[in-house]
């Protein structure tokens, strides 16, 4: 069967899930699982091989959400590209344009001031937290544990509500932009993270509670989907599943990047490479998260939030009356945007996922060249074969939970 | 950035030499070159972390018609799906990869969406003649310019060309169906 046919199958069927096909001899079942499936985390698609309830095999099939975001950044100016990348991972947008961001100010040579990049780590952070805390929900949920989903997902509204006040949208926010970030932070935007830290540094406490010891959980996590660290580093692993199987790399730490380097915070790395591994990697990282806000919240300088170039950036709305040459700068930059020197360079960050690299290519135009993301989701989802095949079809389930991969990453 | 090239032919050779220094591989991805420098124009571009030496970055240049280079897929299993993107975006063949299909786009699609001459969102929309329907607003008298002639809205003067019914050119039953 073609997957055009398996599709077309799935559409008659209506359901998630549904037997391909059934060998009698070899007692082997080819069952399909998603892309419709609310235990895939998005439009994941999974063609399992079973004997009885045993994973024999497991082919992920991906691209149900592909719209071509590579291909449309390339036809949008450099600041309107942020835009396009922070859809790309939509639990860590943020990330995302940092990444691209960041990759557009290498290639324009030109430096972020201080205020700029505490802003954007500050926010790339509270983005850690509130991916972490949709990864909490819903491997909690995979696993019986419903009321997890409740408490995560109330959590991240509170960091989605900051997120409002700071950009004016809960997602996409395309704040993060090249230079700097778009605006300044708004008044009281300090008692509202110290109310967030006071508040997560409680919860995360009662997330423990409910579920590091609760037998039911440990039962199904311990020992479930190992992933051995040979594994990992040949398929190319990264971020909390990287470290959870003892790889210790974080690129926070080993290659510094924006202020961290002047913080100090701790790098969890277990080596059991097993789910329950993956979620106190998860667990200890939100409290790093938690200390690195901290310090920021205490460091952040003032002065300028992004690069005053007036070739980068519109200026103020008061200039415009009494400027003639501001409303050119203005009108060029609406109009057709800023240049970027000719080039490629590959940058990446920490995300929530692992390494989120960005290789951009600039050919001395307005637009891109070319714009990779090298979304950890993707390389990441390539563990899942080996870390489900030998287990049972409900540990599946698990190990698709603690990979967390966003399809809107994989796919782009 | 450090950069550095090779031909397709060397590729392999290269990457295990960089496997065995220790260089980790952790992107790889197609590159349409079109408009960029003279030469060639595929390439795929692979980045290499090291534990003690930073970031590398390496251009291999695709040869032939369709583009080719030997899969390092068995050397970094990770490529396996990079690889995949690579021919799924550009069309580059991957020699000796283990399935080398689409994995982005529908297994169907035909062309290679990232490559500079696959348009963006220019979808080819089937062109049927639509009937010409000019309607007069209710109340909008036909207006006169000082020589009397009549005066489009535009501010035009001279008689507008009118037809009635269906498009110049149009078949009388060209869109019947619908009407």
């Amino acid at each position: 069967m073609t997957s055009a046919q398996a599709i077309d199958k799935l559409e008659r069927d209506g359901h998630g899930a549904y037997v391909e096909s059934y060998d009698p001899d070899a007692q082997r079942m080819t069952l399909n699982m998603g892309p419709v499936h609310p235990a895939t985390h998005g439009v994941l698609r999974l063609l399992l091989e079973l004997d009885g309830e045993t994973v024999t095999k497991c082919e992920p099939i991906i691209g149900y959400l592909h719209t071509g975001m590579e291909k449309e950044c390339e036809d949008q100016n450099w600041r309107q590209a942020v835009t396009i990348v922070t859809r790309m991972d939509y639990l860590a947008q943020f990330s995302n344009e940092l990444v691209y961001s960041r990759a557009v100010d290498r290639l324009l040579d030109i430096d972020v001031p201080p205020r700029g990049r505490y802003i954007r780590v500050l926010m790339s952070e509270l983005n850690r937290l509130s991916s972490h805390l949709v990864w909490y929900g819903t491997q909690g949920l995979d696993m019986g544990a419903m009321s997890a989903l409740f408490y995560g997902f109330r959590e991240r509204e509170v960091i989605q509500d900051f997120n409002e006040m700071v950009t004016g949208l809960r997602m996409n926010n395309g704040y993060i932009i090249p230079g700097g970030v778009w605006e300044d932070l708004p008044d009281g935007w300090e008692p509202a993270v110290e109310s967030i830290l006071a508040l997560m540094s409680r919860r995360i406490e009662e997330y423990e509670e409910l579920l590091t010891f609760n037998p039911v959980f440990l039962e199904r996590t311990r020992g479930v989907g190992v992933i051995s660290k040979e594994v990992a580093l040949a398929l190319g692993a990264s971020g909390p599943i990287a470290r959870a199987s003892g790889i210790d790399l974080d690129l926070r730490r080993d290659a510094p990047y924006e202020v961290y380097d002047k913080l100090t915070f701790d790098v969890p790395t277990l080596t059991e490479g097993d789910v329950y591994a993956r979620y106190q990697v998860r667990m200890i990282e939100m409290r790093e998260s938690l200390k690195i806000l901290r310090q920021v919240v205490d460091g952040m300088p003032g002065g300028d939030y992004k690069n005053m170039d007036p070739k980068l950036t519109p200026p103020p709305r008061s200039e415009l009356n009494r400027s003639m040459e501001a409303v050119i700068h203005h009108f060029k930059l609406m109009t057709q945007g800023y240049t970027v020197p000719e080039g490629e360079v590959y940058e990446a960050v920490e995300s929530p996922r692992g390494e989120l690299g960005c290789y951009t290519v600039s050919s001395g135009g307005t637009a891109p060249h070319r714009v990779h993301v090298r979304d950890p989701s993707f390389a990441n989802l390539q563990l899942l074969p080996p870390a489900a095949i030998g287990g049972l079809v409900a540990d599946l389930i698990a190990v698709i939970a603690s990979l967390d991969p966003i399809m809107g990453g994989v796919d782009r | 950035m450090r950069s550095g090239w090779t031909m397709a032919g060397n590729w392999r050779e290269r990457a295990r030499t960089l496997k065995d220094e220790g260089w980790w591989l952790v992107s790889y991805c197609g590159l349409d070159a079109l408009g960029l420098r003279g030469g060639s124009r595929f390439e795929a571009v692979a980045q290499f972390r090291h534990a003690t030496e930073g970031h590398r970055c390496i251009h291999v240049v695709a040869e032939g018609d369709p583009p080719t280079i030997p899969s390092i897929a068995a050397i970094w299993p990770t490529a396996n799906w990079m690889e995949r993107e690579a021919y799924d975006m550009f069309g580059i063949v991957f020699e000796g990869h283990p399935a080398l299909t689409r994995i982005l786009m529908p297994d169907e699609w035909e062309g290679w969406p990232l490559r500079k001459d696959y348009g963006v969102g220019k979808v080819t929309v089937e062109f049927v003649p639509q009937p010409f329907l000019q309607i007069d607003a209710p109340g909008q008298a036909s207006e006169t310019d000082g020589a009397g002639r009549e005066v489009d809205r535009l501010g035009q003067s001279g008689a507008p060309e009118r037809h009635w019914g269906t498009a110049p050119g149009a078949a009388d039953t060209a869109h019947e169906g619908s009407r």
